[in-house]
């Protein structure tokens, strides 16, 4: 019982031995949660987003309207065997004709001129599960043209391209910002240790004389930096969660089409995570720090 | 008890600490090494704790090869060789008894032992109505005896010397040696670093002459000059 007293005794003193560097580095930390919450949830926002933008993503088979059903039924079947398609749903001349219709009931400056010769065709509507795909199979269906069950396909690759770009772009940038900032935490929190080492380089010196072991030596340091990493972990939450309403309003103000608001499940995610990475960062600096003396 | 067999340390620049050294020390001997600044004796010492490795040949403690020892295992090397220096590397803010405690605190021991054995070694070294005064209210000969106290806490087989009365008036430095003396004759093997010619002639123990590396002299009942 000592012996953890004695531990967590040290940690705690050589946390306000030198409190101007611990609060510099549990600020530093601060700000590098911070910045990870904001890549989460961005990232998550993102990833619904862009889910339900992907949910979108069609290619649209219209259909000869000489076809007959059993070609329709094998082609549908021949295309939901394709991997990289979710589902493919029939619709009937009669079902996009009453599409139209409802387009036009909603607007106004919308008005159907014929309604009794319905010149609108069957189609095939395919959703994708691997929205790259989009390209290949649009170009495999477009061969089929003129086969007497496909008459056009309708895709639309450039915008599914660009949507990817755009979620690969956010989330390597994402990324390489983010470990960035998990460089300079983990600098400042070696440095912090090293300062925490120094000081208490006469104790430590004695301590391996009389043969404690390494880890004994190490635990202190190490619990240290953990401690500055779940200080860093409190302060950035407390931020982040009184900063979620307001921001969370302010999204789906600005984001109309996309109602996206992130629920208790993420927010748990989102503190585990933070206070997962900041004892991890703050264990790590320190044994990094620490190891480095004892190496000596 | 311990075994150097042709021993040498040579630093990165090149120079020789100790060129082949064979020394054969039993259990319950009184050891003196002499010699002048730079001979060898503090690098010894380094070797037998494994604060330093030699370059060539073997040193043996306790039965065990400390050269090849994994640093894993150095920490139990030191439980059995207790040390004590000149300058006692003491921890200012610890009292006395704290200081003595901390060895055994520090080596996972908790409780009832550390009360009993801290008592039993203020009591060995005379210290038991000082052990709630800090180092800085103590002598140099108080001092030196709360460090013996903390070296010999963990009931060490050897204990290392490195000139403890380097820093203290001739008649401190009688009453550590006096102190020495004694945890030798329980059965302790001592091993002393030392420039006290007054001392190490009135004692008449073993004395290991180093002089640029090497062991020039080795006499049962030496003297501190050939």
């Amino acid at each position: 019982m000592r012996r953890v007293g004695y531990v967590l005794g040290a940690a705690g003193q050589g946390f306000w031995r030198n409190p101007v560097m611990s609060l510099a580095s549990t600020f530093t930390v601060t700000l590098m949660l911070l910045l990870f919450s904001f890549f989460l949830t961005t990232d998550r926002g993102l990833q619904a987003a862009v889910g339900v933008l992907e949910s979108k993503v069609e290619i649209a088979i219209f259909l000869d309207d000489d076809a007959k059903v059993s070609q329709i039924i094998a082609l549908k079947a021949r295309v939901e065997a394709n991997p990289a398609v979710s589902r493919a749903e029939y619709i009937t001349k009669d079902q996009a004709l009453q599409r139209l219709r409802d387009v036009a009931d909603r607007r106004k400056d919308f008005v159907i001129a014929d309604v009794d010769s319905n010149l609108l065709p069957a189609s095939l509507e395919i959703k994708l599960a691997d929205p790259r795909q989009a390209k290949q199979l649009g170009d495999d269906l477009r061969a089929e043209i003129g086969g007497g069950v496909v008459a056009d396909v309708i895709d639309n690759p450039q915008v599914v391209d660009q949507l990817l770009t755009i979620t690969r772009v956010l989330s390597i940038g994402g990324i390489a910002i983010l470990a960035m900032m998990l460089f300079v935490a983990l600098f400042v929190i070696v440095n912090t240790i090293r300062i925490a080492v120094h000081a208490r380089r006469d104790e430590i010196e004695i301590m391996q004389l009389v043969g404690a072991s390494d880890a004994f030596v190490r635990w202190p340091f190490i619990l240290e930096g953990m401690l500055v990493g779940a200080l860093g972990a409190v302060f950035a939450l407390s931020v982040v969660f009184a900063a979620s309403g307001p921001v969370t309003g302010a999204m789906l103000d600005f984001l109309v089409t996309l109602p996206i608001s992130l629920g208790p499940d993420f927010a748990f995610q989102l503190a585990a995570s933070v206070l997962s990475v900041a004892l991890l960062v703050g264990a790590g600096g320190a044994t990094l720090s620490v190891r480095a003396h004892l190496a000596k | 008890m311990i075994a150097l067999d042709d021993v040498s340390k040579r630093y990165p620049n090149g120079t020789f600490a100790l060129r082949d050294v064979d020394l054969r020390i039993d259990a319950g001997d009184f050891l003196f090494l002499v010699g002048s600044s730079g001979a060898g004796k503090s690098t010894l010492i380094r070797l037998l704790i494994r604060e330093e490795v030699a370059t060539t040949g073997r040193v043996v403690v306790d039965g065990e090869d400390v050269g090849r020892m994994p640093r894993s295992r150095v920490h139990l090397l030191r439980r059995k060789v207790g040390v004590v220096f000149q300058d006692f590397k003491l921890l200012p803010r610890k009292t006395v008894a704290e200081n003595v405690a901390f060895a055994l605190l520090v080596t996972g021991h908790e409780g009832r032992l550390v009360r009993e054995e801290t008592a039993r070694a203020l009591s060995l070294v005379g210290l038991t109505a000082r052990r709630d005064h800090f180092p800085g209210q103590l002598s140099g000969g108080e001092q030196q005896r709360t460090a013996i106290a903390r070296a010999l806490v963990n009931r060490p087989r050897i204990l290392i010397a490195d000139e403890p009365t380097g820093n203290l008036d001739p008649v401190t430095s009688w009453e550590i040696i006096k102190l020495l003396t004694r945890v030798c004759e329980l059965g302790t093997t001592l091993v002393m670093a030392t420039h006290n010619a007054e001392i190490v002639n009135a004692l008449r123990r073993r004395v290991v002459h180093l002089d640029h590396g090497m062991v020039v002299r080795d006499e049962r009942e030496g003297l501190y000059a050939a």
